[in-house]
């Protein structure tokens, strides 16, 4: 499949490159036989610059987690490339990724399951150092402890502790230490902070910030939350049923959201300030998700869309540049004044007025 | 204005002087009687066996005169009788629960070993290796236990070697089918694919994560499944097909108590008893360990 | 004035475990009125869910309650089994975080839903069925008719929820309590269930309690906010009040390290270390002096106590915020 043409290339040789990933699972009935085919990751491509954060933002059933998976291989994804550093992971064999994976990390949802409970902080977080035989015994354990000092767990305290003796953030702090020891370039973390307290969890995000500064890191931050992923990136993107609704630069996409579903999103937000009168959002969507073994024809957001037209059944949108630079929405009838009409529809037919 | 907050954002490592209080694991292991009392009496039953004939001047039990044949139990000398050619019940049932012991340590030993090694391979490895591993396991489980072992006592002939070598052909499977259930379950688990990630090699997982993981689960299960080892085993010797005579064991004991049931009880109730103490003592301790280690 | 609903005194449990004494409430009080909106937000540890376990009766047998908690001006404290049932349902219903646990997943949902009908009112088998497919409908499954025969796992996560709201309530009961009930939900379905919850309330008159962890939901959709800290109610205000008049420094601090949409990326959040305190020991002063910013020495000697200030905003603190608009 050649794919979407749309993608430009922000700069040649960007630290990530992604194309045409596609996932699929094959669901299989107690008797071995085929039940159906499920596409988490349909068609998704893009880009990230080295030091940038790209925010990944979608609800359940869109395919983030899959996604996230998908580019350190684990599995490798159905069709498609990831072309880390300029070389494309996909059909590397597991021995010949190793070099690449000091580059690449990746940082979990949940710390206790992400963190072996029979082993001491210390032990979790050289474990990488032993595995690539780095340095000799005394020189890790220096290495493990200035990891700790910097994610603020003092190692004279800590080093001896295991998991069930952290709280939450702690733990948190040891798998983000652990996946920092190798030096890595990219930082994949898969919705770090939805498991912690909020005051815990700001201090994790402002702990991701400081790092991604000092270390000149960047990452590829997996989130259900538009209000969370905004704080620490650069860019975002926003997924639904396994594809790509929109990407582009943070405060673009928050001031001037172009898909009706990012739209729905923002305003699903709860807001703390009165004014703000919550209870008048018109854009809260309406319906069910999908289910993702039948996902609908065309886009796959047209069931819930309050803009749906009979062109969004039988076409499916590519992603295509709109508005400012970087900025890319996949959609027939995206919420910007003035959209390019695509070839072959109704002519600038206004789209249905939104309702609730 | 948000100066004293702001500065305490970042750079201020965790304050948590006092480690959360935990009890020391042995101490709690201790107080739980579950575990304890039956423990004990395992403990003081293996003292007895084992230690206790060193120390002490245990009559063999295999020789005796014929004239001292069917002591009474509390006889002076012998507390729990003679047979009926005059051999101290006593020691028999202390040699005989040596090498009750002595054999369920070994199947034990054998089972967690071979078996937990071919489950954890089987789980890990996946695809052919599993298939062709569980489908051979399969066919040993598939016997009866009793068919399965008599029939390897009768081919390797009657020894405390072979019953070992029989009653390992039951535990391996059994055990080997735990270790890979177990063993698919933490495969899954993110702190094995972060190590997978890490470029840790697949022996260093197994043996670093994987096996201290399902430890617990596995000494459990074996502890528990050596009660049905034990009977198995005076099963055999019941039957005859165990440790040969005049070896003493308890399911001979056991034996021979029955065809003089209808005049004396003790040759037959002494060992019993003694079995299914020491049965059920390590189903409690079993059973309380996998409570408290909460295992499933 | 009409009488208020349920009068909470002197609340406090105690949790018994393994020697120690874990104080997880310590004394609170407040009342709902009849359909209000109330919201109690704390994060975990500070007590909020024992508490919304103790109003309905649901706490285990290790649990010492005492004080007063009036239902109606009945007390509840202290009643037997068969009393809390009857109060359970009719009274107050309350729905769970996890949609996945709180349903029988081998019972059609529609059972489900008799069965909570036909325990607390003299309904027939086929009166219950009209009523269980009335109050799907009330609660927004379309196809209603067919989704009485549907099984929990057919159904997703938004409309599990929906159900067991429907099972809360069958009875029309005065008060709801939502223990964390959008926490599991993803964003949009949350902005649906809680746009559900409040339209049912003003058809139904029920009052509403929210448990959560989370500030800016409350703030959007209750009347008052009530914040707990280490097992009390540190401080409290009508939610239009309390965003732009934060007094106690817990709040600032919550309020703070929400990240909000209208902050520059980048930023750090302003955010305060340490953790919420061990409730097994209870310390002379103030439960939250070790982490506050504005601590001062005889914070640490005494306990404030919640004392109202201003038109419905209490607090209790010894040296609130100063009136600083948050922006």
């Amino acid at each position: 499949m050649t794919g979407t043409p749309a993608i430009t290339v922000t700069e040649p040789g960007a630290l990530l490159e992604v194309r045409n990933l596609v996932q699929e699972f094959v669901l299989r009935d107690y008797g071995g036989v085929k039940g159906g085919v499920l596409q988490a990751v349909s068609d998704v491509s893009f880009d990230l610059s080295a030091g940038e954060t790209l925010g990944i933002v979608g609800e359940t059933g869109s395919g983030k987690s899959t996604l996230a998976r998908s580019v350190i291989q684990a599995p490798p994804p159905k069709h498609g490339s990831v072309i880390f550093q300029g070389q494309d992971l996909v059909g590397l064999s597991h021995r010949a990724m190793k070099p690449v994976r000091r580059d690449l990390q990746m940082v979990f949802q949940d710390p206790f399951t992400s963190l072996d409970p029979k082993w001491t902080v210390s032990r979790i977080v050289a474990e990488p150092l032993v595995a690539y035989a780095i340095g000799s015994r005394a020189d890790r354990r220096e290495r493990v402890n200035s990891l700790l000092d910097l994610v603020g767990l003092d190692p004279a305290s800590y080093g001896r502790r295991h998991p069930r003796e952290l709280s939450g953030g702690q733990a948190q702090r040891v798998a983000i230490a652990r996946a920092l020891v190798l030096e890595p370039k990219l930082i994949l973390c898969d919705e770090p902070v939805s498991s912690l307290d909020v005051l815990v969890q700001a201090q994790v995000l402002n702990l991701f910030e400081k790092l991604r500064s000092e270390l000149s890191l960047s990452y590829l931050f997996i989130a259900h939350d538009l209000a969370m992923v905004r704080q620490v990136s650069d860019r975002v993107a926003v997924m639904y049923l396994g594809k790509l609704c929109e990407i582009g630069p943070v405060r673009d996409i928050y001031r001037r959201p172009l898909h009706p579903y990012t739209l729905a999103l923002l305003d699903s937000i709860p807001n703390p300030e009165p004014a703000a009168g919550n209870r008048e959002a018109d854009h809260v969507i309406s319906g069910e998700l999908p289910s993702p073994l039948n996902p609908p024809s065309g886009c796959r957001f047209r069931t819930r869309c309050p803009r749906a037209q009979d062109l969004c059944a039988t076409q499916t949108p590519q992603l295509r540049p709109l508005g400012v630079d970087g900025h890319l929405v996949a959609c027939h009838f995206p919420l910007s004044g003035a959209s390019p009409a695509p070839a072959g529809s109704q002519s600038d037919a206004e789209p249905a007025a939104v309702k609730r | 204005m948000a100066a004293p907050v702001a500065s305490l954002a970042l750079g201020v490592p965790e304050a948590d002087p006092a480690a959360p209080q935990r009890r020391s694991r042995g101490r709690g292991l201790l107080r739980s009687l579950e575990i304890t009392i039956p423990g004990a009496i395992l403990l003081v039953l293996l003292f007895f066996c084992f230690i206790w004939p060193l120390v002490y001047p245990v009559p063999s039990p295999t020789s005796g005169s014929v004239l001292d044949a069917n002591l009474p139990l509390w006889s002076p000398g012998h507390i729990f009788g003679t047979t009926n050619v005059g051999y101290d019940n006593m020691a028999r049932i202390l040699y005989g629960g040596r090498t009750t012991f002595e054999v369920a340590a070994a199947v034990q030993a054998i089972g967690l070993v071979v078996g937990g090694l071919l489950g954890v391979i089987a789980g890990y490895a996946g695809g052919i290796v599993e298939a062709v591993l569980m489908r051979v396991l399969d066919v040993f489980i598939a016997f009866p236990s009793l068919v399965l072992i008599l029939a390897i006592v009768d081919g390797l002939g009657q020894s405390e070697l072979h019953v070992i070598w029989a009653l390992s052909a039951f535990s391996i499977p059994a055990v080997a089918r735990v270790a890979r259930a177990g063993t698919l379950r933490l495969r899954d688990q993110p702190f094995v694919v972060a190590a997978r990630l890490s470029s840790v090699r697949s022996w260093r997982i197994i043996s670093g994560h994987i096996v201290p993981n399902l430890m617990p689960q596995l000494f459990t299960f074996s502890l528990l499944g050596t009660g049905i080892i034990i009977i198995l085993e005076s099963g055999l010797d019941f039957l005859g097909y165990g440790i040969p005579d005049p070896a003493p064991s308890w399911g001979g004991m056991i034996a021979y108590g029955q065809t003089v049931m209808s005049v004396a009880l003790s040759p037959l109730v002494v060992p019993s008893l003694f079995l299914f103490g020491t049965v059920v003592c390590l189903n409690l301790v079993g059973d309380g360990l996998r409570n408290r280690w909460g295992v499933r | 004035m009409a009488d208020p609903l349920l009068e909470v005194s002197g609340l406090r449990v105690r949790f018994r475990s393994r020697g120690s004494v874990v104080h997880a409430v310590q004394g609170i009080d407040f009342t709902v009125e009849p359909g209000q909106t109330l919201a109690i937000i704390g994060e975990s540890g500070s007590g909020k869910t024992v508490s919304a376990y103790a109003l309905m009766g649901l706490l285990p047998p290790t649990a010492q309650v005492s004080g007063s908690i009036r239902f109606k001006g009945v007390e509840v404290v202290g009643l037997g089994e068969r009393e809390l049932q009857d109060h359970r349902g009719r009274n107050a219903a309350m729905v769970f975080q996890n949609p996945e646990r709180s349903l029988n997943p081998t019972m059609k949902v529609g059972n489900q839903i008799t069965e909570a009908v036909r325990r607390h009112l003299p309904l027939s088998r086929e009166q219950a069925h009209q009523r269980a497919v009335e109050l799907l409908r009330m609660v927004r499954i379309p196809a209603a008719e067919r989704r009485f025969h549907e099984y929990p796992h057919q159904l997703s996560g938004g409309m599990r929820q929906r159900v067991i709201i429907a099972i809360a309530l069958a009875c029309e009961p005065a008060l709801l309590i939502a223990d964390e009930a959008t926490t599991a939900l993803d964003v949009t379905t949350q902005a649906q269930i809680m746009n559900l919850l409040l339209d049912l309330q003003q058809e139904l008159g029920t009052a509403l309690l929210m448990i959560s962890h989370d500030l800016a939901l409350a703030a959007s959709y209750a009347e008052e906010v009530m914040v707990m800290y280490a097992g009390r109610f540190v401080e409290r205000a009508p939610a239009a009040d309390l965003f732009g008049n934060v007094r106690m420094p817990y709040t600032r601090a919550l309020l703070d390290a929400i990240p909000r949409t209208d902050l520059e990326p980048h930023v750090l959040l302003p955010v305060i270390g340490g953790r919420p305190p061990d409730l097994s020991t209870v310390v002379p002063g103030c439960a939250f002096a070790p982490r506050c910013p504005d601590a001062q020495p005889d914070c640490r000697e005494q306990a404030p106590a919640l004392e109202q200030h201003g038109m419905g905003h209490w607090w209790a603190c010894w040296h609130p915020c100063g009136k600083e608009a948050a922006s």
